[in-house]
């Protein structure tokens, strides 16, 4: 459907990544998945190259970096190069409750918001209010 | 020859036999009273004298006191201390004056009165000095009943004699000296060895209590004091508290809390602010008053600082309950101790005070550990729990759909059908759903408004299904906590087994290719002496880890190598992957409980840690090398049956005891 919201899901853990990636569906939009930053990256870049590029992406902090390495700010890491290639980009951080330094590291870097994972149901919310739907 | 020869020479003979007699028994006695009493009475026996006694010269040189007199007369004599002036005018006076022995008869030219009461019949009397080279050290007097009893002969024979005494008498004074001075000398040598002794047990001990309580034990049974005590210096150096104290006046004294002012009128406190031994005893010039009530009998006190280098800790105080108990022999020897006490409570003292830190700084480092692993805890159940609350809500939404579906469908219908049991069982379930404050419009309004296109992608029991698969799944993760935490703590049974075979198995358990994996294997290696299936378990862990970290890698190739380590009895079982590989900041923290570095494989981060715990327990060890791009090495050293100090194969399975160590280091 064109007149769907494109959202882009980069997360590692795969229950996770698939609970959110079915409560984003029944919020109504498009979702892609990667499992990683490289991942994340390819799909971000191939969406831009097909001009359907996402209208917003959601960032899992912890997760193989863009060298295929387990770390904990792979989710900076891949938003700031992100937001290299479209500084407009609406970009959502999923942390954890105690991850809370990151997560505003991440604001600084240019995130519109962080996300505690957990409580999908207002993912919905969040993403309607930054895109203003 | 004449008559009066013969009786002469008869006489001689007589008189050198007795001589003889005498001067053999007196060399042999060594005590000096015991030496002048038998003296006295065998010069009268063996020449036939009525008196013989022995004076010697005072400690002021002035006098000449009778120290051995014959008979009752000589006792009574002794008993009044009689004693002659040296170089005074009586006979005994003179010959030592002049050096030379003089006689008295009652006879000729020169008649002498002998008035003393106690000897009326003597009649002639000679006096001989006791010479030892030129020194005068008393006087024989022998005195005979007979009216002139002695010629020049007797005087020089008698002299022979005296001679003898003289020497016998200051061998025995010199005896009795040597034998003082071995005494003090043994005396001495034990206080050291008793001081040395006392030294090395205390240096040896570093708990500060008992190092003193045994302390003043030592001391009052090395030396048989009443009462010893120590007291250490407060932290501004202005009290000396009591710290240890002998039995039960010093329990009372410590329970009370007995402090002492530095520099106050107590011989500790002076002892301290002057850095210098003190003592005091009940007599002489400088009685003292004891007046602790608890410590009633004491007659002697010391008090010795306890000085390191210049610094003085605290004092011991040392009690006696005889009067003048106190010896410089003592006081060295206890001072030699005091400064080995000083230094062995300064040790205690700075022990304690870096088992303060220590314990402080293990405090905050279990804290931190208890807070990281805690936190790690928290955050690996958080993200494993995180999809649960969606999924459940999920699939109540939809099973609200199908129910208001199937409920609006069936609400257009004739009453037959809505009277037909599903269709009241459908009723009922939208009922409860109400009940439950589920408001069924908005559901109802977007039902009839989605495509059926939309709406199969919208409403599945796939989706069901896939959501209670997500649930379990989640579930499944965080119970697996469980089996990895209690995994090291089964009970181990120790075999000897070979190691080929086992990492074959392994391989083959778990299903792994065997054409990526390459073994190499040392030829005639030992048997492993450990728990079979625990190092079955570890191996499993590593492989697991080797493939998830090949899972993305070009070439997949596992390499298992086992060899004798050098030299140990232990051998080394290497499992060499061509993974990923570790970047070297997470090296170390792979070994962290929690800590895990895989998103979706559903580790638990736990893995790792109890490898380590399993091997650990074993008598083995666990070591890992790792370089990004290139792979990963981790290296098990276990007891082989050619390492001494491996554990014993089970003989029975009695010997098998179940130990549940839980892995403490886990949190």
């Amino acid at each position: 459907m064109e007149d769907e919201i494109r959202l882009l899901l980069v997360d590692d853990e795969r229950l996770v990544r698939r609970s959110m990636e079915k409560t984003l569906f029944r919020g109504g939009f498009d979702v892609t998945v990667a499992e990683n930053a490289q991942g994340g990256l390819q799909s971000f870049n191939a969406a831009r190259a097909e001009e359907m590029p996402f209208d917003l992406v959601i960032l899992d902090l912890h997760m193989p970096n863009l060298e295929g390495v387990e770390d904990k700010n792979a989710g900076l890491q891949l938003l700031s190069r992100l937001l290299e290639e479209q500084v407009d980009l609406p970009v959502i951080v999923l942390t954890a409750f105690d991850e809370v330094a990151r997560a505003k590291e991440s604001l600084k870097r240019g995130a519109r918001a962080y996300f505690v994972k957990g409580r999908e149901a207002q993912l919905i919310e969040l993403i309607n209010d930054i895109l203003e739907l | 020859m004449s008559n009066k020869d013969v009786a002469l020479a008869a006489h001689r003979a007589k008189l050198l036999g007795a001589a003889s007699k005498v001067t053999r028994n007196i060399t042999s006695i060594l005590n000096p009273s015991q030496l002048l009493r038998e003296t006295v009475d065998v010069i009268c026996e063996e020449f036939g004298f009525y008196y013989a006694g022995v004076f010697l010269i005072d400690e002021t040189r002035r006098w000449m006191e009778l120290r051995a007199g014959r008979g009752a007369a000589g006792h009574k004599m002794i008993f009044q201390k009689h004693k002659l002036r040296m170089n005074g005018h009586s006979m005994i006076g003179r010959a030592t004056g002049e050096h030379r022995a003089l006689i008295a008869l009652d006879v000729g030219a020169e008649p002498v009165h002998f008035k003393n009461p106690l000897l009326p019949d003597t009649h002639s009397e000679m006096a001989l000095p006791l010479l030892v080279g030129d020194e005068v050290i008393g006087a024989l007097t022998v005195q005979s009943t007979e009216v002139a009893a002695f010629d020049d002969e007797d005087v020089m024979v008698l002299q022979g004699v005296a001679d003898q005494l003289a020497i016998a008498i200051q061998n025995a004074k010199l005896h009795r000296e040597y034998q003082y001075l071995l005494r003090q000398a043994e005396r001495r040598s034990r206080l050291l060895k008793v001081a040395s002794t006392v030294a090395k047990d205390i240096t040896s001990i570093l708990d500060l209590d008992k190092l003193l309580s045994e302390m003043v034990d030592v001391i009052c049974e090395a030396y048989g004091f009443y009462y010893a005590g120590v007291f250490l210096l407060d932290e501004a150096g202005e009290w000396a508290v009591l710290a240890a104290g002998r039995g039960k006046a010093g329990a009372t004294m410590i329970a009370e809390g007995h402090k002492l002012k530095v520099g106050g009128f107590s011989m500790i406190g002076a002892s301290l602010s002057q850095r210098q031994g003190r003592i005091a005893l009940d007599v002489g010039d400088e009685p003292v008053h004891f007046k602790n009530p608890l410590l009633p009998r004491t007659r002697s006190e010391m008090a010795l600082p306890l000085l390191v280098g210049y610094e003085a800790i605290g004092a011991l105080t040392v009690q006696s309950r005889e009067a003048a108990a106190f010896s410089e022999e003592d006081i060295t020897s206890l001072q030699a101790m005091a400064d080995q006490l000083a230094v062995a409570i300064h040790n205690a003292q700075l022990v304690e005070d870096l088992e303060v830190a220590h314990e402080q700084l293990l405090r905050t480092k279990t804290f931190e550990a208890i807070a990281t692993a805690t936190g790690e805890a928290i955050h690996w159940v958080g993200n494993k729990a995180a999809p649960i609350p969606a999924s459940v809500n999920r699939i109540r939404e939809d099973l609200t759909r199908y129910l208001v579906a199937a409920h609006t469908l069936l609400s257009s219908q004739p009453e037959e059908v809505r009277e037909h049991k599903y269709a009241r069982l459908v009723a009922q379930g939208v009922a409860q759903l109400e009940e439950r404050g589920v408001e069924l419009s908005p559901v109802q309004g977007k039902l009839a408004h989605w495509s059926w296109r939309r709406l199969r992608r919208m409403v599945s029991v796939e989706s069901i299904l896939e959501d209670l698969d997500i649930i379990t799944g989640s579930a499944a993760a965080i119970l697996r906590i469980k089996e990895d935490l209690i995994g090291p703590a089964r009970a181990r049974r120790i075999q000897s087994f070979a190691v080929e075979p086992l990492l074959r198995e392994t391989v083959a358990s778990m299903g792994i290719d065997k054409g990526m994996v390459e073994f190499a294997v040392e030829e005639g290696l030992p048997l492993l002496c450990a728990d079979r299936m625990q190092i079955k378990r570890v191996l499993t862990n590593l492989f697991k880890n080797s493939l998830e970290a090949m899972a993305a890698s070009e070439t997949q190739r596992l390499a298992l190598r086992a060899y004798r380590a050098d030299g140990t009895g232990m051998v080394a079982i290497e499992v060499i992957d061509s993974g990923t590989g570790i970047p070297p900041e997470l090296l170390d923290k792979i070994w962290v409980a929690f800590f895990t570095t895989k998103g979706d494989s559903g580790g638990t981060g736990l893995g790792l840690p109890a490898c380590a715990q399993i091997v650990d327990a074993l008598g083995g060890g666990i070591v890992v090398a790792s370089e990004v791009g290139v792979g990963t090495t981790f290296t098990i050293t276990l007891p082989s049956v050619e390492d001494k100090s491996s554990p014993t194969p089970q003989a029975s399975a009695e010997a098998v005891k179940p130990t549940l160590e839980m892995p403490q280091d886990l949190f």
